[in-house]
């Protein structure tokens, strides 16, 4: 049993020397894997993004959150000028072929616009 | 990148090189080659064999990069665990042919003095040569526990065996190295004190 205890301990001394020097990674061979992971590399094809929701992807589509404040300005103004034009504009109405929204009305000065300003108080 | 691929995981390497960091492959190939060719120097016995297994071990992880989860498991185990097959796969095809690769010892270690490897060559030569006796899965187990001083869980995972077949696998060939180095006790410098 103590013979036994003793090559076990030996045993253990020589694992200990041995894990003391550990073979060293030859230059050649790590020269020939990373000449493989080189090689390796350009064949990945780049990671596929997250997908994001339809609404972020419009968004970004159409230039991100200054494109679109800009395109929600432009739309507001559009819509307000083409229910209430200027004075030294066409009448869209009228150039449509209808009659002016204002000659509908009893007394003569109701027009779209105010109609909407009232809805709006 | 040099900073922080020295403080980054084998995981989060793997995952820089499969995004095309080339600094990334020469990180991990700086820690994981000289483990997996120490290993596969010990198991194979045969310096050309364990640069051929070391290689293509690496080759192997370079190509499953791209589908590398990390989290899941480690980079470490997983190549322990591809090394460890391609050196069974070796050995299977040499025992076919004409070369007994067990009989062959293995070469002094290169990195140390003359009178370093003098001294201590005869008894590393003693143990791979005892080492070389073991049955394959035995060796293995050996190797991984006490030289590469890996956790018995691990080495399970490594060799897809329960902890307790490790553990058999590590106390059973430890008797028998013991077993085969009593006979060499004089001739490599043990007295009887």
């Amino acid at each position: 049993m103590a013979d036994e205890d003793k090559a076990l301990q030996e045993l253990e001394d020589l694992f200990a020397e041995a894990r003391s020097a550990p073979p060293a990674l030859p230059d050649h061979l790590s020269a020939a894997i990373l000449a493989d992971a080189a090689r390796v590399q350009p064949g990945f094809q780049p990671a596929e993004p997250a997908r994001q929701p339809l609404w972020r992807q419009l968004a970004e589509a159409l230039g991100g959150w200054p494109a679109l404040g800009g395109l929600a300005a432009a739309s507001a103004a559009g819509l307000w000028i083409g229910l209430a034009p200027p004075s030294f504009m066409p009448d869209p109405v009228a150039l449509a072929g209808y009659e002016d929204s204002s000659t509908a009305f009893a007394d003569g000065s109701y027009d779209m616009a105010l109609m909407l300003s009232e809805d709006l108080q | 990148m040099s900073a922080s691929a020295e403080e980054a995981s084998d995981d989060a390497l793997l995952v820089l090189y499969a995004n095309g960091d080339s600094r990334a492959a020469a990180e991990l190939t700086a820690r994981l080659g000289p483990r997996v060719f120490g290993v596969a120097m010990r198991v194979m016995g045969i310096r050309a064999e364990a640069e051929d297994v070391t290689q293509e071990a690496m080759l192997r992880l370079w190509k499953m990069a791209p589908e590398w989860r990390p989290g899941e498991a480690q980079v470490s185990t997983w190549l322990y665990r591809v090394a460890m097959n391609l050196c069974i796969d070796r050995k299977r095809r040499a025992r076919g042919g004409h070369v007994d690769l067990d009989a062959v010892p293995e070469p002094p270690d290169p990195g140390r003095s003359a009178a370093e490897q003098m001294q201590d060559g005869a008894r590393q030569d003693a143990l791979q040569a005892a080492l070389m006796q073991l049955p394959e899965r035995q060796r293995q187990a050996v190797v991984l526990r006490h030289l590469e001083e890996l956790s018995n869980p691990e080495i399970a995972g490594i060799m897809d065996i329960s902890t307790e077949a490790v553990e058999s696998l590590t106390a059973r060939g430890k008797r028998a190295l013991a077993a085969a180095l009593a006979g060499r006790r004089e001739e490599l410098g043990y007295s009887d004190g």
